[in-house]
């Protein structure tokens, strides 16, 4: 990954498919022999729930070993700042399971988005990188972001520690936010179908990561686009004559031309390059979905 | 008087459902309000929603009942609750609390203890039937566990133990930090930072009188919400989710003793493919259509073999060809959900 981002990610509204398009450009990579680290945002327990890997080592037995699924729970994290702090076993112990301390670090706001946010950037810095001197554990590493407003005060929490806390913490946050104020470390794709809510909250995250983060995003996935969404206008056109020949064909064409409409308006107010990813008829199962997206999906042009 | 819980994850349409099912009844005779979390602007628009407490009657010609609509705002519930609750002495001191809006946005169950405080508030306004549109993800049920928990902290005495302790270190510099809790604390503080600790003791100490104001009654609409003859939970997916989801939801409300009566499968491409050959791009986009048709056809034939027989019913909804824009398309959803089987007992 020569001279791209370390951190790439994919964020966008709930259910438009963040999960589904960060596993398939991850399991693309892992075929091509790449390393690759996909941190979830699902718990690996219900990730399946989403999209389901079974069946991966028989199928792809090389990929399996080049791929790594992590979900990060804030909580072991900052559990492991007490170990740090408290070496005596014993006592980190007593802190971390006083009812008092579990209750602040629920309430205290952004601490858990915080920690969550420093662990990515130690991760972002096991990737290779020509720059850096270390060994790499990996060669590429996706976040697949949760939905849009807790991807912002994820994103945020860093800011906030930096200006309403003093100490350590504080030198902190406005470590971890030079990090991710930076396009040199993170790449961001948002994720949209052509649906009102979906292209709202995009532009939503575009707009908020320039002005707060000075990020600009890579490219918009379009995802579940019909096939009338690239197509010439000359064969729009024709198809005035069978629309209304069935409640089908009618519906399809209503459809496509309200995507291809909305495909324009978000190319007017959000001019990015935009990655057109097919509707897909579900596969027989999920491994064959996530081929195919990955394979019409090359994102390595935008590093 | 019923209520519809809906539950789902995001993208499935699940605001429009709940909101064509408030239609579906109010067509039918009652007085029904939906109850909303994030609706689209449209949707928004179409309901007259406005931000704030307010329910909104919307007009719709030839129904024989009512069709209300409200919205979960957040932020003016705890407001609401704050101004009733509170002491009046301390009423301006949380709200100008530097961290109250920041609690108010992120503090865990805070806006589950809301949807359950806003329900209480709607339960007593008179209406027949009130359809509550969860937060869209998987956990939306936490929206039912969460004030609970949230009760069951404030009454362990926990706040009001910590706030009592919290003043005590105040009051002697917190020079004599000792043992037990005190001790934690300041461990807390050590590695937390000063400000951010003793501002969210600070605040607990304002705000406990109203989180066990409110724990008493988020117990009451949780227990309402078990019984059966009052409450039915409707799973909302789509096709492409539907056996995962309904297995997921129908677990998850089984464990938390909710009762199901329905699978709601939005926005499907079910039209009968037409018998008439075309050609070129129509030809391209008919074969589009019939591939995403019977992968769909399949995943609802699949659910309803493994869960058909958990729920009273399966509703199979078409897709519409626009978005939910106005009272007119919420009635094209609508009637596909009629009749609708809970009836209103006055």
């Amino acid at each position: 990954m020569d001279g791209s981002a370390r951190l790439v990610i994919f964020c966008g509204k709930g259910g438009v498919g963040k999960t589904t398009l960060s596993l398939a450009a991850g399991l693309q990579h892992a075929t091509q022999g790449r390393k690759v680290l996909v941190v979830s945002s699902h718990p690996l327990s219900e990730l399946a729930l989403a999209v389901s890997l079974e069946g991966l080592s028989a199928r792809f037995p090389a990929a399996a070993q080049n791929l790594f699924v992590l979900h990060i729970d804030p909580k072991d994290l900052i559990a492991d700042v007490v170990h740090k702090y408290f070496p005596v076993p014993v006592m980190a112990r007593k802190i971390l399971d006083s009812s008092l301390f579990t209750n602040l670090i629920e309430v205290a706001p952004g601490l858990k988005e915080f920690f969550f946010l420093g662990r990515m950037q130690e991760l972002s810095e096991r990737v290779k990188n020509n720059s850096a001197s270390d060994v790499p554990e990996y060669d590429y590493l996706i976040w697949d972001a949760p939905a849009s407003g807790h991807f912002l005060s994820t994103l945020r929490s860093a800011k906030s520690f930096e200006v309403f806390l003093t100490g350590p913490l504080a030198a902190a946050g406005a470590q971890i936010h030079r990090f991710f104020s930076s396009s040199g470390n993170i790449q961001l794709f948002p994720v949209t179908p052509l649906e009102e809510m979906a292209i709202a909250e995009t532009l939503d995250i575009a707009t908020a990561m320039t002005k707060d983060f000075d990020v600009t995003c890579s490219a918009v996935l379009v995802n579940c686009a019909s096939p009338l969404c690239d197509a010439p206008e000359s064969e729009i056109a024709a198809l005035e004559a069978v629309r209304n020949s069935s409640p089908a064909m009618r519906f399809a064409v209503e459809r496509g031309l309200l995507e291809r409409e909305r495909l324009a308006e978000l190319r007017a107010r959000l001019p990015l390059p935009q990655v057109l990813v097919p509707r897909i008829n579900h596969s027989s199962n999920d491994l064959d979905l996530l081929v195919r997206i990955g394979g019409g999906m090359d994102l390595s042009r935008f590093a | 008087m019923k209520i519809v819980v809906c539950v789902g994850t995001g993208g499935v349409g699940k605001t429009s459902v709940a909101a064509a099912m408030a239609l579906a009844q109010a067509r039918a005779g009652a007085k029904c309000l939906v109850l909303t979390t994030d609706p689209a602007l449209r949707l928004k628009t179409a309901l007259g929603l406005k931000d704030g407490l307010h329910e909104q009657r919307v007009a719709v010609a030839d129904a024989k009942g009512e069709l209300w609509a409200a919205q979960l705002d957040v932020n003016a519930t705890l407001d609401d609750a704050v101004l009733l609750h509170a002491k009046p002495a301390n009423r301006e001191k949380i709200l100008q609390h530097p961290i109250y809006r920041t609690i108010a946005g992120s503090l865990a169950g805070m806006q589950e203890l809301m949807a359950v405080e806003r329900i209480d508030q709607l339960i007593r306004r008179g209406f027949d039937n009130i359809v509550v549109d969860t937060a869209p993800s998987r956990h939306a049920l936490d929206t039912f566990d969460k004030p609970v928990l949230f009760a069951d902290f404030s009454d362990s005495g926990k706040v009001r133990f910590v706030s009592r302790t919290y003043k005590f270190a105040e009051a002697i510099g917190l020079t004599g930090v000792g043992r037990g809790a005190l001790e934690i604390y300041s461990r807390a503080e050590s590695i937390f930072g000063t400000n951010m600790v003793r501002q969210i003791l600070d605040f607990y100490s304002l705000f406990y009188p109203i989180a066990e104001g409110y724990s008493e009654r988020a117990r009451k609409t949780v227990a309402m919400l078990r019984d059966p003859a009052v409450t039915e939970f409707r799973v909302v997916t789509i096709p492409s989710k539907a056996v995962r989801d309904a297995g997921f939801f129908l677990e998850q409300l089984k464990k938390r003793k909710f009762a199901t009566g329905m699978i709601c499968v939005n926005r499907t491409w079910l039209h009968a493919m037409p018998e008439m050959a075309v050609a070129g791009l129509a030809a391209e986009l008919l074969d589009w259509y019939r591939g995403v048709s019977d992968s769909q056809a399949s995943a609802i034939a699949k659910m309803t073999e493994a869960h058909g027989s958990q729920v009273r019913e399966i509703r199979v909804l078409h897709e519409l060809e626009r978005d939910v824009d106005g009272v007119e398309s919420l009635r094209a959803l609508a009637v596909q959900l009629e009749p609708e089987p809970l009836r209103a007992t006055p």
